[in-house]
């Protein structure tokens, strides 16, 4: 995952790591990686649990939009199954919201 | 897994390496492998976000082990992986691609593939005008690759799936493991 990660922004394209595993993700050395503590194959979170995953994509999108090393690692502390979530502010997103509304849809 | 059953066997391992403590383990087992192969301590590229996200094109890329059921299955038996990779058309309906991956309980990915593969989210962000538009094709690949799959990912599909995003005008990859 993370040479792939490597050799995608080595191309020229920004890359986002969702990381399942810190210890190994460091050792390779990504550009940006968004760490959490959940069990294999729940990158995004819980199945049916729509805000949570939209709040792991918009962690995502504002570390594409903040990070200005490599090697930035963000570490969000969500517990497996015991938080809580609510709809990210995506008009707080740079560049977001100048080209209409933003409504509340959900999936 | 529709296209091949997993044994018990295999599903009890997957159970086990479920637990994040077990996780932390093979996590810095591997990182201690890659790290004697070389792999580690070489300079991290870099490429910042060129434009604005209402502008970007995003792609997603994950080692989830996701295919189209009439694309071959990834191969489960060679004990150093596959390094080969699934193109996934952009307009594909997710409850149509299945999972084959031996090393992680894809259950819950395969009821909710958007916890491995959110496209249908990104569908509704970019009706919404936080991202500009979504990539044509996504890429997938298995993941848990070692030895000679590791060499062939890095010489040959990597850059290929590399290539071929930045062909497609890609600017953001958001990259999930399994």
């Amino acid at each position: 995952m993370g040479l792939i990660a490597r050799i995608i922004e080595a191309e020229g394209i920004t890359t986002v790591v969702y990381s399942l595993s810190k210890e190994l993700t460091q050792a390779v050395g990504v550009p940006r990686a968004i760490y959490v503590k959940w069990p294999l194959g729940h990158p995004l979170g819980e199945p049916g649990r729509a805000v949570q995953q939209r709040t792991m994509l918009f962690l995502g999108f504002q570390l594409a939009q903040t990070a200005t090393e490599p090697g930035t690692f963000l570490e969000p502390g969500f517990r497996w199954k015991r938080e809580t979530y609510q709809e990210p502010p995506w008009e707080q997103l740079s560049g977001v919201g100048s080209r209409r509304l933003l409504t509340s849809t959900g999936l | 897994m529709t296209q091949q059953k997993k044994s018990l066997l295999v599903r009890f391992f997957n159970r086990i390496y479920s637990s994040p403590q077990l996780l932390k383990l093979w996590g810095s087992l591997q990182a201690r492998r890659m790290s004697a192969a070389g792999r580690t301590g070489n300079p991290i590229p870099f490429t910042p976000l060129q434009k604005p996200l209402s502008s970007c094109r995003v792609a997603l890329v994950t080692t989830g082990g996701l295919h189209l059921p009439e694309q071959p299955p990834f191969n489960m038996e060679n004990p150093h992986g596959d390094a080969s990779y699934r193109a996934i058309p952009g307009d594909v309906d997710l409850k149509h691609l299945v999972i084959t991956h031996k090393y992680y309980d894809s259950r819950d990915a395969e009821r909710d593939k958007n916890i491995l593969f959110p496209l249908d989210h990104l569908r509704d962000l970019q009706k919404r005008g936080v991202i500009g538009s979504l990539a044509d094709r996504h890429f997938s690949f298995m993941g848990h690759i070692v030895e000679e799959q590791t060499r062939l990912l890095l010489k040959r599909t990597a850059p290929e799936v590399a290539h071929a995003l930045r062909a497609d005008q890609v600017d953001l990859v958001l990259m999930t493991p399994a």
